[in-house]
């Protein structure tokens, strides 16, 4: 059942993998800090039982390790003649089509350690707060592209409200 | 954030302009009729002044407000209050110079205001220490309202607010002006918006001093208007006391008194006080604001009267309505009432939403369907009554709606044959609830973008959930639950419907004509 998702006529681009490799750090250091300090307190303690939780959160973080690599392949975004599509998820999957005439202005975003793994995050506004279409993980100069792109056929499709 | 807030934006980050009339196809006109705008200079002669009285009012406001939360605070300490020498000299003093101190900040708010009515935006000036320009396109005008807040209407004044599609306090508010200059004004800002040209006599003829106090002369003759409907007070208190309040206070009393009867104690009862004001609170609230609720059409659009203590008059442009959601709870089945509210941009921000959006407070059918017809007069199908009646109390596929397959029941077993959607030619019709009867309606020229999503149970069933994205309001039209691939087969067909209807679309300044 991947039809009504996966248009046939729609050749999806992926975002950047760099993305995962993000995810994944942000992920290690939220769960690896306080997995660290318990381990520490199961060598210290020497109690049997303190190394149950420890396991726990390791399989936790190996779990969402996973997981995060295949939410970003997840990731993907067409720019079709009229209109462009966004679509993500995997459990629970969502595809947004948002025309070009009814963008009212693009965000382009990039936080520190987005940076530092060299990707950027494209998001596009309409007058409605509901439309979720943000693409994250483009390398830079593909964001930049992106933006002028979205512009240039928003300007020639312009719609008012 | 005001227009030109978005369009700044818009311009740093190389995004698409903001919102531009749809019939303007030629971008180089369109800058060029930027630039005039933004290049135009408001003579000094056409800035005026609000109401000397405006202090007053809004230092009322400030005293009112002080009063209350003090008052709470004391009648926690009352017992460390009593060893206070002279109370209530002290109380007195303190409340007075709380009254000068408003008044004082709203005198200098006052003379630092001044607003200016050019051919094509509002210009309003304002802030004390923090000095502020701001600019509404009037091609941009979502909507006008005449706000008349109790002391106000006292004096005979009233607040001209202009609602922009800027987001959070974009509106821009004229408050407070006379009744009847506010009436002037509210007319020549549609006529303006609507595109018709200001009789140059009249505009050289302004007075030659500097702000002048009164509106030179009335340039436009207030757009003559047809009475469609009101709300009868029986009504509206009738439907007020069967409402989910109420409900809520009934089971609430009965379990009250059970309670009471088995455990000997008197004292249960009381469980009851803080569901006895929020029921009365609420029940308030919708009598206050849907009192002599009135409708009537006008060339400048829907025109909406009501409230009690607060009266508003809203004038919704042609056009300017993006959804609209009819609504009924099981306790009006039987009266077959149903509530009807709307999205426009520029409303539903912060408290005055619930005020803003109600194009109905408590419609009969037949009253429904004209509602209806205020905003969309085609709704695209041979019989507008015989669609609507269907949409409204049937199920599956009755009157023409693609339902929710079998497969939904194991998602939603009681609802799951109200799911259903009807695309016309100019709307599109979704329609839910069993319990809750809703029906969402979008014009397709008004829809913003489109989603689906599906979650995993979903999935299993092959179904998934389509949603149609509008401004910000009560309405947020969605159809649950449909075959997968008859929601992915909607998705590709309404993006291209939206596309065509957007292109033949209502010019933004009404008047002008499709070729404008």
């Amino acid at each position: 059942m991947s039809e009504p998702f996966d248009p046939a006529d729609v050749t999806w681009t992926r975002v950047s993998p760099r993305l995962a490799a993000a995810r994944i750090t942000t992920t290690s250091i939220v769960f690896g800090v306080p997995l660290l300090i318990l381990v520490v307190v199961a060598v210290l303690t020497g109690e049997p039982w303190v190394w149950l939780p420890v396991a726990v959160l390791a399989a936790v973080l190996l779990w969402l390790v996973l997981l995060i690599g295949r939410q970003v392949r997840a990731i993907g975004y067409a720019e079709r003649a009229d209109d462009l599509l966004v679509r993500r998820g995997i459990m629970f999957r969502e595809l947004v089509v948002v025309p070009y005439g009814r963008m009212q202005y693009v965000d382009v975003s990039a936080g520190p350690l987005a940076r530092k793994f060299g990707i950027a995050a494209v998001q596009l506004h309409t007058a409605s707060p509901a439309t979720t279409a943000t693409i994250d993980g483009l390398a830079p100069e593909e964001a930049a592209r992106l933006r002028e792109r979205l512009a240039s056929r928003g300007e020639a499709r312009l719609a008012g409200l | 954030m005001t227009t030109d807030d978005v369009r700044a934006n818009s311009a740093t980050t190389g995004g698409p302009t903001g919102p531009v009339p749809a019939a303007v196809t030629d971008a180089a006109a369109e800058a060029a009729a930027d630039a005039a705008v933004a290049a135009e200079r408001v003579d000094a002669t056409a800035w005026r002044r609000m109401h000397p009285v405006t202090p007053a009012i809004k230092a009322w406001k400030v005293f009112v407000a002080v009063l209350a939360i003090v008052g709470y605070q004391l009648l926690d300490n009352l017992d460390a209050l009593e060893q206070v020498r002279h109370v209530w000299l002290v109380l007195v003093a303190a409340l007075v110079a709380v009254g000068l101190v408003g008044l004082v900040y709203s005198a200098l708010a006052w003379r630092s205001t001044r607003f200016a009515v050019t051919d094509d935006a509002v210009h309003l000036r304002s802030g004390v220490l923090f000095r502020q320009q701001r600019q509404a396109r009037l091609d941009r005008l979502q909507a006008v309202d005449v706000v008349q807040p109790l002391l106000a209407r006292l004096v005979g004044l009233s607040e001209l607010k202009l609602e922009v599609a800027g987001g959070a306090g974009s509106a821009v508010s004229l408050a407070f002006l006379k009744e009847d200059d506010a009436e002037v004004l509210r007319a020549e800002l549609l006529a303006l918006a609507a595109g018709l040209q200001r009789p140059h006599a009249v505009r050289a003829e302004a007075e030659p001093e500097a702000l002048p106090a009164a509106l030179p002369r009335a340039a436009f003759a207030d757009a003559p208007e047809r009475a469609m409907y009101e709300v009868p007070m029986p009504r509206l208190l009738v439907a007020t006391l069967r409402s989910g309040a109420m409900v809520g206070l009934a089971v609430l009393a009965v379990g009250a008194v059970v309670v009471s009867i088995l455990s000997r104690d008197v004292g249960a009862a009381f469980v009851l006080v803080p569901g006895l004001f929020a029921s009365a609170g609420f029940i308030w609230t919708r009598i206050n604001q849907g009192a002599s609720f009135r409708a009537a059409l006008s060339p400048d659009g829907i025109r909406l009267r009501h409230g009690l203590t607060e009266s508003r008059a809203q004038t919704v442009p042609p056009g300017r309505v993006q959804a609209i959601r009819l609504s009924q709870s099981p306790w009006w089945r039987a009266r077959d009432w149903w509530r009807i509210e709307i999205n426009v941009a520029g409303y539903g921000h912060g408290e005055d939403q619930a005020r803003e959006t109600v194009l109905h407070p408590v419609a009969t059918l037949e009253e429904a369907m004209v509602a209806v017809w205020l905003v969309l007069p085609d709704l695209g199908v041979d019989s507008p009554q015989a669609t609507l009646d269907a949409a409204l109390h049937g199920r599956d596929q009755d009157g023409g709606f693609t339902a929710a397959p079998r497969a939904a029941r194991w998602v939603d077993p009681i609802g799951w044959r109200r799911h259903g959607v009807l695309v016309t030619e100019r709307a599109l019709l979704a329609r839910s609830g069993r319990v809750f009867r809703q029906l969402d309606v979008v014009p397709h020229e008004r829809t913003q973008s489109l989603g689906l999503a599906q979650g995993p149970l979903q999935r299993r069933l092959g179904l998934a959930s389509f949603v149609v994205h509008s401004t910000p309001g009560p309405v947020s039209p969605s159809v649950a639950h449909l075959d997968a691939k008859v929601a992915a087969a909607l998705l590709d067909e309404q993006a291209a419907r939206a596309r065509t209807a957007r292109a033949a679309a209502v010019p933004e300044q009404w008047m002008t004509g499709p070729s404008a």
